[in-house]
């Protein structure tokens, strides 16, 4: 049962090319604000074309610190947060008050622009023994 | 091309892994992560539009709406390379959509059951058995007191042999890094049997 629902898709809103038009007709309004937001945000699109994990943590490259002003709006923003620190898609998502799955298509296009770069591990890190090694000895040093 | 593989050693790429605490409402998940976090718990949130009745009659879509989930999460420093990212998800039913996400890549995962209403966990428990994800279960002990002893629990969940019940404390750092080394003991037995199979 489970396993169907596992199937779904978190970013299976609309992906429509037509979003970018926004109707502004009376069905919309149920829509909560946040969800129109959100969709403007990101032109109407769901996904990026750069795949990020919601841990993977990002980084200002170097043409990033020098371009990076030219941004304007939401990328601007993410730009200016991982210009300094190295952050996971989930604290810009938190830091910047926007859900995941818009700060995952505005850092999917940074890095496209070669203006961010993502760290993350491999889908098979539960088979890395060295790291799962070094996870226990780190977690019972702490 | 992003994986810290093909970085120069000499960068020290960061290496993100995350462990998920999954559970009813208010059963201490927040509290679990903030026991360990070396920040305040953030939260972050996963917008879901359902088009649940589909179209109306006029060829509106009326019946679209945006769900949002919120999640509450920390993160530790482990080593100089190594940032362990602690994720607590809502265990209901309606929320499954966003396990997909949150369990691709993790490490495992942490039942916090409240032994008042261990029914809470069944979703949680049923999606990572079926997932095969290495989990612990811990029975969180709410102001020092266990209504139910973890064998009681172990038998009213049907939980595998393999999986520890362990009774942790939300808010104690001690009793939340030994939850989470009981977890990591499991993950890495069972990497090292894939290893062996492999």
């Amino acid at each position: 049962m489970h396993a169907t629902r596992s199937l779904t898709h978190p970013h299976d809103a609309p992906s429509g090319s037509d979003a970018s038009s926004g109707s502004e007709g009376p069905a919309d309004t149920i829509v909560e604000a946040a969800g129109v937001r959100s969709y403007a945000i990101t032109r109407g699109r769901a996904q990026g074309t750069v795949h990020l994990e919601i841990e993977s943590m990002l980084r200002l490259t170097e043409r990033g610190v020098l371009l990076g002003e030219r941004l304007q709006f939401e990328p601007a923003r993410v730009a200016e947060l991982c210009r300094t620190e190295i952050l996971s898609v989930a604290e810009v998502s938190a830091r910047l008050r926007l859900p995941l799955g818009v700060i995952r298509v505005l850092a999917s296009d940074l890095i496209v622009e070669g203006l961010l770069e993502a760290y993350m591990t491999s889908v098979n890190v539960a088979d890395d023994i060295d790291l799962i090694s070094r996870l226990i000895e780190g977690v019972r040093a702490l | 091309m992003l994986s810290d593989l093909d970085t120069p050693p000499e960068t020290r790429s960061p290496i993100p892994v995350k462990i998920v605490v999954a559970g009813g409402f208010g059963v201490g998940k927040t509290t679990f992560v903030g026991a360990i976090s070396d920040i305040a718990p953030l939260t972050t949130e996963a917008a879901m539009t359902t088009a649940a009745e589909g179209i109306d009659d006029r060829g509106h879509v009326s019946t679209k709406t945006t769900t949002t989930v919120a999640m509450d999460f920390g993160r530790v420093a482990v080593d100089s390379s190594i940032m362990l990212y602690i994720f607590g998800t809502p265990g209901q039913d309606r929320f499954g959509f966003m396990w997909n996400d949150l369990v691709r890549g993790a490490l495992g995962a942490v039942v916090l059951v409240d032994s008042r209403r261990i029914e809470d966990s069944f979703p949680a428990l049923d999606y990572f058995e079926h997932r095969n994800l290495p989990f612990v279960v811990a029975v969180n002990a709410f102001d020092g007191t266990i209504f139910h002893s973890s064998d009681d629990v172990r038998e009213a969940l049907s939980i595998a042999p393999l999986v520890p019940v362990v009774i942790t404390d939300a808010r104690s750092r001690d009793a939340v890094k030994s939850t989470l080394l009981s977890l990591l003991h499991v993950s890495l037995e069972q990497a090292r049997a894939r290893a062996r199979k492999g």
